[in-house]
């Protein structure tokens, strides 16, 4: 019976102690947390509005929890003054020049308070100093610009929603290029088109690069028209001499014209001759005569040379011809 | 004649009721209870103190409730857990479910199962004990053998539950919480140190105190409760189980009202 009660109490003891040290930890854990137990001083800052901040939201600096808010005060006309508690081993890092700034841990979240800035010249905070306060962003703010970002939202969307009903409706340029298939076609051979064209577009484009290099060719002829100011003074040569060529080949041509004028009219010779029928028609009246008158004139010549008077004389030119005839071959032979 | 005499009998009854049958009955049960948690009270400071009682009801209360309590309190955390998880996934705030669970344990769920399940398995049984003692005479017998039985029956059975339910609770607390890290550390791999971190973060000392206030309270009211239906059980079998059953009824019911009150006192000293 004594050897189960001391059980008992042995056991109800460990219970107890087990039970004891968890509260304990519990406690130093959280005093841990929030600083409580570590040597600490006192900050303070002004703000115009800390926007919901409570004793106990944590004091951050670098993004290290360094502290907390002690105590809240309306301060002057209507600003708080707040009291924080910061651990003294991070005392040298807060400078004199530091802001404190009210932030919050999430957008839903606890505020907090964030220390941030100061420069290595200033000298570190003392306790219980002020430090410079810098006044929080207004959520409210924040929100009234989003409202404001909202309603434009709706009338975009708006908008978007009578521009696609039309889409849909077929109305409008680019709805009727969605509903209509006639267009659809017309746009298609339109593309079709576009695409021969580009092709030949191309294919012009090659030759003219080769054309362009041919003239670009050296020696060429394009090339030193382009290149040689030589061929250039003597091509504006040539074309000064051919515009005076042309020049006269107008006045020619001029004459020419009055001439063939001439010869249209009968007051000149040659007029008569082209366009008198009646001196045709004398004309060769006068020729068959004058064929007849020589025809009669050989038969006298003839008649002339078997005459005895003269029968001598075309012997000796006959010798004489045939003596011409035989130096000209023997030349030849030579 | 028999008539008669009922009516002799009948009118100094009715004379004696004060305003009626049953608000004098009410009326009578509460004056009895308070004489009793103030006979409590004047007994608890006056020697002889049965150390062996209060440490046998010790372990009683505490120890043996202790796996019980363990289990649920681990089941409870992971439970818990996982059922906050998609209110706060909505928001994309799963990272905050360790400062919920903390809050939420360390605050309410913690002392309030401690004292639920314990109330069903303590308070009923202290119930029937002394009720069946009462209905088989044994407090009469102690009575007569200069044993005072208030004080060896319910002054270390109310000292028992009020001390051994706040080591409870804190057991309890752990293990949801552990409970709960289970959880998350599956779900969004946080690291024990991580999650321990958060959960302080998230409760200030006022918690904690407030958690051991109300344990401390639901486990007098459990061990209160529990002897004040057993000391005042009615005779018989029956009356046995009546107090083993309205002492866990009442217990619970009690222990939420406590909870309701402890919870506007502790709100109104954070300044909400």
């Amino acid at each position: 019976m004594g050897t189960a009660e001391n059980k008992r109490s042995v056991l109800v003891g460990i219970f107890v102690l087990l039970a004891i040290t968890i509260l304990l930890v519990g406690i130093f854990t959280l005093g841990g947390q929030q600083k409580r137990f570590s040597s600490s001083i006192t900050l303070t800052a002004v703000f115009d509005d800390v926007g919901g901040l409570k004793p106990g939201n944590n004091v951050w600096f670098s993004g290290v929890k360094i502290g907390t808010v002690k105590n809240i005060s309306l301060f002057g006309s209507s600003q708080v003054l707040v009291t924080l508690n910061v651990e003294e081993s991070v005392q040298e890092y807060i400078r004199e020049n530091a802001v404190a700034r009210i932030s919050s841990e999430s957008f839903i979240g606890n505020k907090n308070i964030v220390i941030e800035g100061g420069t290595q010249e200033a000298s570190p905070v003392e306790d219980g100093a002020r430090i410079m306060a810098e006044n929080p962003l207004d959520t409210d703010a924040l929100i009234e610009k989003l409202q404001e970002n909202n309603n434009n939202l709706v009338a975009i969307t708006g908008n978007l929603k009578q521009l696609t009903g039309n889409l849909v409706k077929g109305q409008g340029t680019i709805g009727r290029l969605l509903t209509d298939s006639t267009m659809a076609d017309d746009l298609g051979a339109m593309v079709a088109n576009l695409q021969r064209t580009s092709q030949n577009s191309v294919a012009a484009s090659r030759s003219l690069n080769q054309f362009t290099s041919k003239l670009n060719t050296p020696g060429g002829l394009a090339n030193q028209v382009l290149t040689d100011t030589t061929v250039y003074s003597q091509l504006r040569q040539s074309m000064a001499q051919l515009q005076e060529a042309t020049n006269s080949a107008a006045a020619l041509t001029e004459n020419l014209r009055e001439t063939s004028t001439r010869l249209n009219n009968e007051n000149n010779a040659l007029g008569v001759l082209l366009q008198d029928e009646e001196f045709a028609r004398n004309l060769q009246n006068t020729m068959q005569n004058l064929e007849t008158s020589s025809q009669k004139f050989d038969e006298n010549m003839e008649a002339l040379q078997s005459n005895i008077l003269f029968r001598g004389f075309f012997r000796r030119r006959d010798k004489e011809e045939a003596k011409q005839q035989e130096q000209q071959q023997e030349q030849q032979n030579q | 004649m028999n008539q008669s005499n009922n009516n002799n009998l009948n009118e100094p009854q009715k004379r004696k009721y004060v305003l009626s049958r049953r608000l004098d009955r009410a009326f009578l049960e509460l004056y009895n209870i308070y004489a009793f948690v103030a006979r409590f009270f004047k007994e608890v400071f006056l020697p002889p103190y049965e150390f062996k009682e209060i440490i046998k009801q010790c372990y009683e209360v505490g120890v043996r409730s202790l796996p019980l309590v363990s289990v649920t309190a681990f089941i409870i955390g992971i439970v818990f857990t996982n059922q906050s998880r998609p209110s706060l996934a909505d928001f994309g705030a799963t990272a905050l479910l360790p400062a919920l669970i903390s809050v939420a344990i360390i605050r309410a769920i913690g002392p309030l199962v401690t004292a639920i399940i314990t109330s069903g398995r303590v308070g009923s049984s202290i119930g029937a004990e002394i009720g069946s003692m009462r209905v088989t005479e044994q407090i009469d017998a102690m009575e007569v053998s200069a044993t005072n039985p208030f004080k060896f029956l319910v002054v270390s059975r109310v000292l028992a539950t009020t001390f051994m339910i706040p080591a409870l609770t804190m057991y309890t607390t752990l293990l949801a919480l552990l409970g709960g890290y289970l959880n998350v550390h599956q779900n969004e791999q946080t690291t024990l140190i991580t999650f321990f971190s958060q959960v302080f973060e998230a409760i200030t000392f006022l918690d904690i105190v407030a958690s051991s206030v109300k344990s401390v309270l639901f486990g007098f009211t459990i061990g209160m409760v529990g002897c004040y239906k057993g000391y005042n059980s009615s005779k018989g079998t029956e009356g046995v189980g009546k107090a083993a059953n309205t002492s866990v009824v009442t217990a619970m019911f009690l222990i939420f009202v406590e909870e309701l009150l402890v919870m506007q006192v502790i709100n109104a000293v954070r300044g909400i």
